[in-house]
């Protein structure tokens, strides 16, 4: 049954869900509830349907929504509490607008945004708002937001400021009031995104039914825009710059490349060459014209601006001069997020539009003014502490936060550096039903809204990121303090149509999508070479706990030989190498050491997370199956830790069972569902290369050395064991274990996919399919053929000969391989990676530098 | 007077850089009493993007970029400027005290004032403090002309400061140039800035040349002159004016601007980002100004090194 008809039939007794919920309240202003205590109409249909779907079922779409996230991966980095949960948090209550509401909203924010960018073409062209009195002129040239270099430069089209994001808040008579303007690079909109696709698969039908606004519009109309900057004339190359996987909203950053379907790139892909700026890409330069940025703009171009920074381009800031590459927002915009202009803002908008705004900003005093700052001073303990410009460490305050003696303290940090603070009236925010500790209760919200230069104005977008505090003691709502968001839905009247983006999508998408930045193939192939790594570790590591535990007790030699192995094979020396008796006596701390010893090079917990960094700096290009398959990986290592206690340790080999099996299905995934691009071959050549690298170090440390041939036999089946390929053996050869036919079976066998052959047959095939390949054979291509060849030519009868106790033949054979192997995978690296070294300033001025 | 300015660059790399961004702050500026005759600007090797630019405080600079594999890199600078004769004599005791200024600094809404503002304020190089603005007090009583005022802060800078090319680099900060009473001509602007700037008035940076007379009978060598700094005040409806602590003067004739800025990293002469190059670069600069009426006879060449 419909439950939206059901509804209809079966109008709410308000008073039931009164009980549900929280009683209306006192004091202060309510989304739920109107000032006379009853519930509002737009808010009935979904507190009904939550009511009807009981405490535990809500509770269970809690968790799903956190598992949902975890599996995407959506994370949020909170920079002072860097070991924190840093799960991206949804709360399954979404915030609920009206559309008469939203009609107006939506006017007051397009309104706003225009007059931001007006101000904002002032501020870098005549400045006639300084030169009329309007803005005192410290206030501006006092702000670490206003670069000088950024003077006349200009996008293409009716608009500079191309995204602006506003935080809103519910005054105490129920209007919505402008706290904070976001203009550098206004983050939430991707998390608003994710939001959205969680509640729709977590309430699929109650969102269905409650008519809400789609936020797709606002992204096509983002994406629209960004081409119509292209300064360059063709289809445009639009990237989304990033400073990187240690960002807060990297997460975003990912999400929102993917979504528009544009390149993620830090500032190191870029180069600017000939006065354009290109992407380093694995078969050259590829010219890029707009760059959506996420990278704040005084870190953008260490030539003219943050002399140290390393997340910029150096030279990027002329050719934006030039014209010849668009930025969005362009760089200098951060200007206009300095608070102290909301003290202005009344005069600055009717001498720029001509009007007052329909929306007002929260009253907000500068202390650059001296009244104000007196007034400031006097009631400190009321007020909103905020510096004029944000940086990492430097946030707002609540004066009613702090003792007599830290508002002194603050107070004389006011005094001695007036121009750089403002204060705010500390506005509570509307209470808005929230699912906290398994009840739904009132919680105060702020309202991150969106709007992108659109045609001849702006389009806002229909909806936005809502933040609340779970603890209520906490009175300032910032993620990066550990607020918690809800989706944020604008009811529509009726059920909105599907609008059809075509129209407005009329550019092709860009033609050689496929060309990836060489950092992003690197990563890539690091991939698969440390997941490859740590799956041949944990095979050996698992078949010697077996040979370990087995009832007859081994030969003391044999048993040597099989710990060296671990130890050569994982290079962890000097391990079981050295002549420490009383390792080989108790063997267990230090292979458990090489399992689980993040810190130790070469163990398998070091292996497998720089695997998973290098998935967190390729985010953008894996599957969400394979994202939750490296989450995975995450929790089995910590499962792994649990299951190898010294006192609860028992058949540990059984332990590392699950972990291989994720590494399985990591390899499947990409085997299954990732484009056969040369991201592809790249994270494939480095499994490959790494396998056949890892079986040549194994058949070394196994079987060169000849034993009796009882204990030979244990050291050929452990070789087959760790390939996989003893049940196969044991099928194809009914004589017993052989060294000739153990060597055939993991060096020759081509119908065998763990076999030496096997691993050198699809090295050729990548090899064939590289881009850029010539008529002459590569480095590493001749490499790989002389392997192979080596390896055919070699004969079975001749490698398993033995003289003075070793298999010379053998040994010279694998030493070669492993050479040839060895050297062709750094020939890779060499010749497709990017090896510039990093910039360094010309003329390095050490102290100063951090002021700019 | 006519000048010819030859001023030239160069860096000497440990190992090839492949390429290199840059701006340069070594032409000369247009003035109301300095006229540019002629530029030519020579940067080896060859510069892929080359460009003049008129910067936010007016001055222009060089941008240029190299992309290819270099060891050395040669910026040359040749020009040739008038400037006008100024009366040099100007009467400083005749104009706005210090308490006027202040008051006009505060309340005067004309453009030039409210531009001014920004050389009140603390800028990358130069922060305000009480300990300068106690060393200047006693020179600005209120009832003073503030140029007069202003002349005596050049002049005990002049008097009380040893001036040592070895104490100093560029990032000597002003607590220990006044600890240590020493310093170069950059110090000693970047001093009387932040002492004007930490009583309330408007003070800028100006880079240029300084042309230095032979002593009498011997031949001026070319490349004995060097890169010169000194600082402009402002007073409302006088305007800027120019003093020169490390030669106790207001600048005259033989003072050629380059460029000005809140302080010296909004002009420095040459910055920018390299690709490789290795450790520690070897910089060569010299400088040449000349009286254009002068013979030119060649001799050789002298630089000095500042690594």
């Amino acid at each position: 049954m419909n439950p939206y008809s059901t509804l209809m039939e079966n109008p709410v007794d308000p008073a039931n869900i009164k009980d549900f919920i929280y009683p209306a309240p006192q004091l202060g202003v309510d989304e739920a509830y109107d000032s006379e205590g009853r519930i509002r109409p737009h808010w009935r249909y979904l507190l009904h349907s939550l009511q009807s779907l009981g405490h535990d079922a809500i509770e269970e779409r809690q968790k799903k929504t956190r598992r949902i996230l975890r599996d995407d991966g959506a994370t949020y980095k909170i920079y002072d509490e860097p070991d924190a949960n840093q799960s991206w948090q949804l709360n399954p209550i979404p915030l609920l607008i009206n559309s008469d509401e939203w009609n107006q909203i939506e006017t007051s924010l397009v309104e706003r945004a225009e007059l931001f960018n007006l101000l904002l073409q002032d501020i870098y062209g005549e400045r006639k708002l300084v030169r009329q009195g309007i803005i005192p002129p410290d206030l501006l040239f006092s702000h670490h937001g206003f670069l000088r270099p950024c003077q006349n430069i200009k996008l293409q089209g009716s608009h500079q400021l191309i995204l602006h994001g506003a935080d809103l808040v519910r005054a105490p008579d129920g209007s919505m009031q402008v706290m904070a303007d976001r203009t550098q690079a206004p983050s939430g909109a991707g998390y608003a995104l994710e939001n959205r696709t969680v509640m729709n698969r977590v309430f699929p039908s109650l969102f269905r039914d409650s008519h809400v606004h789609r936020l797709s519009l606002f992204f096509s109309r983002l994406r629209q825009r960004l081409h119509e900057l292209n300064p360059n004339g063709g289809i445009a190359r639009i990237v989304v710059l990033t400073p990187g996987i240690y960002n807060e909203a990297y997460f975003e950053h990912a999400y929102l490349a993917n979504y528009l379907g544009f390149q993620l790139v830090q500032g190191s892909d870029l180069s600017v060459r000939n006065g354009y700026v290109w992407m380093k890409a694995l078969d050259g330069l590829k010219r890029v014209d707009v760059i959506l940025r996420r990278v704040d703009d005084i870190y953008c171009d260490p030539v003219e601006l943050k002399g140290d920074s390393r997340l910029g381009v150096p030279g990027l800031l002329e050719v934006a001069r030039l014209g010849h590459v668009a930025i969005a927002n362009p760089l200098g915009s951060s200007v206009l997020e300095n608070p102290a202009l909301l003290r202005y803002l009344p005069e600055i908008s009717q001498a720029l539009l001509g009007r007052d705004l329909q929306m007002p900003s929260v009253k907000t005093w500068w202390c650059g003014n001296s009244d104000d700052l007196e007034y400031v001073c006097k009631n400190l303990k009321h007020l909103l502490i905020k510096p004029t410009y944000r940086r990492p460490g430097l946030y707002e305050v609540y004066g009613a936060d702090l003792d007599d003696k830290k508002l002194q303290a603050w107070q004389n940090r006011i005094r001695k550096n007036p121009l750089q603070f403002v204060a705010q009236e500390y506005v509570v925010g509307a209470q808005t039903p929230t699912w906290h500790q398994g009840l739904i209760q009132p919680r105060a919200s702020v309202l991150r809204t969106f709007a992108v230069a659109s045609e001849s104005s702006y389009s806002v977008m229909p909806g936005g990121l809502t933040r609340v505090n779970l603890d209520v003691d906490k009175k300032i709502i910032s993620n990066q303090r550990g607020s918690v968001s809800k989706d944020t839905w604008v009811l529509a009247s009726e059920p909105e149509k599907q609008i059809s983006l075509r129209p407005l999508d009329t550019q092709p998408a860009a033609e050689s999508s496929n060309a990836l930045p060489s950092r992003v193939v690197e990563n890539l192939f690091w991939m698969g070479r440390y997941a490859e790594r740590a799956e041949s570790a944990m095979r050996l590591l698992r078949t010697v706990f077996i040979q370990l535990n087995k009832t007859e007790k081994l030969p003391d030699a044999v048993c040597r030989t099989l710990l060296s192995a671990i130890t050569h094979v994982t290079a962890t020396y000097p391990g079981f190498t050295s002549l420490h008796t009383a390792l080989l006596k108790n063997p267990e701390p230090e292979m458990i050491s090489i399992i689980l010893d993040q810190q130790r090079l070469g163990s398998v917990a070091n292996n497998l997370m720089a695997m998973v960094h290098s998935a967190e700096q390729v985010k953008e290009q894996l599957s969400s199956d394979t994202q939750r398959v490296i989450n995975d990986i995450g929790d089995e290592l910590e499962q792994l830790k649990i299951a190898l206690e010294p006192d609860a340790l028992s058949a540990p080999e059984e332990a590392l069972a699950p972990l291989i099996t994720t590494l399985l299905a990591f390899a499947g995934l990409i085997h299954e569902s990732m484009t056969r691009g040369s991201g592809w071959h790249f994270m494939e050549m480095g499994r490959r290369l790494e396998r056949a690298l890892q079986i040549v170090n194994t058949l070394r440390s196994l079987l060169v050395t000849s034993f009796d041939e009882v204990e030979q036999e244990t050291l050929i089946e452990s070789s087959l064991l760790c390939g996989e390929a003893l049940i196969p053996y044991r099928r194809r050869y009914q004589n017993g274990i052989r060294i000739d036919q153990g060597l055939e079976m993991i060096m020759l066998n081509s119908k065998n996919p763990r076999s030496l052959i096997y691993q050198l047959t699809q090295l050729e095939h990548h090899f064939a399919d590289l881009p850029d390949n010539r008529d002459e054979f590569s480095t590493e291509h001749k490499l790989l053929l002389e392997a192979t060849t080596a390896l055919k030519l070699s004969d079975i009868k001749t490698l398993a000969k033995t003289a003075n106790g070793i298999r010379g033949e053998l040994d010279q054979l694998l030493s070669r391989l492993q050479y040839l192997i060895g050297t062709a995978a750094k020939a890779i690296g060499q010749r497709y990676f990017d090896h510039a070294e990093g910039p360094q300033l010309l003329v390095k001025n050490s102290e100063w530098q951090d002021h700019l | 007077m006519k000048y010819r300015i030859i001023h030239s660059t160069r860096y000497r790399y440990a190992l090839s850089v492949s390429n290199c961004y840059n701006l340069a702050y070594v032409l000369p500026r247009y003035t109301e009493k300095q006229r540019i005759d002629s530029i030519e600007v020579k940067v080896s090797p060859l510069a892929t993007t080359r460009n003049m630019r008129t910067d936010y405080f007016g001055n222009q600079f060089l941008q240029f970029s190299i992309e290819k594999d270099h060891t050395e890199l040669d910026v040359s600078i040749t020009s040739e400027i008038t400037i006008k004769d100024t009366a040099i004599n100007i009467n400083l005791d005749f104009g706005n005290p210090c308490t006027y200024v202040k008051y006009l600094l505060k309340h005067s809404k004309d453009w030039e004032t409210l531009c001014a503002r920004e050389f009140m304020l603390d800028s990358p190089m130069v922060q305000q403090h009480p300990d300068l603005a106690e060393y200047a007090a006693a020179s600005f009583p209120d009832d003073r002309p503030f140029l007069s005022a202003v002349m005596e802060l050049t002049q005990r800078i002049f008097t009380d400061f040893i001036y040592d090319p070895e104490f100093s680099d560029v990032a000597t900060p002003l607590a220990d140039v006044l600890k240590y009473k020493r310093g170069v001509c950059q110090d000693f602007a970047h001093f009387a800035i932040g002492c004007l700037r930490s009583l309330g008035y408007p003070a800028r940076y100006v880079s240029g040349y300084l042309e230095t007379l032979p002593a009498p009978g011997q031949e001026k060598l070319i490349g004995a002159d060097a890169t010169h700094a000194w600082f402009a005040v402002y007073s409302p409806g006088e305007g800027w004016y120019e003093f020169d602590p490390t030669n106790n003067k207001i600048t005259g004739e033989q003072h050629i601007t380059t460029a000005w800025g809140r302080d010296y990293s909004d002009v420095a002469p040459l910055k920018g980002v390299i690709f490789g190059g290795g450790h520690s670069p070897q910089l060569f600069v010299s400088v040449d100004v000349r009286r254009i009426e002068d013979d030119f006879i060649p001799t050789q060449s002298q630089s000095q090194s500042q690594n």
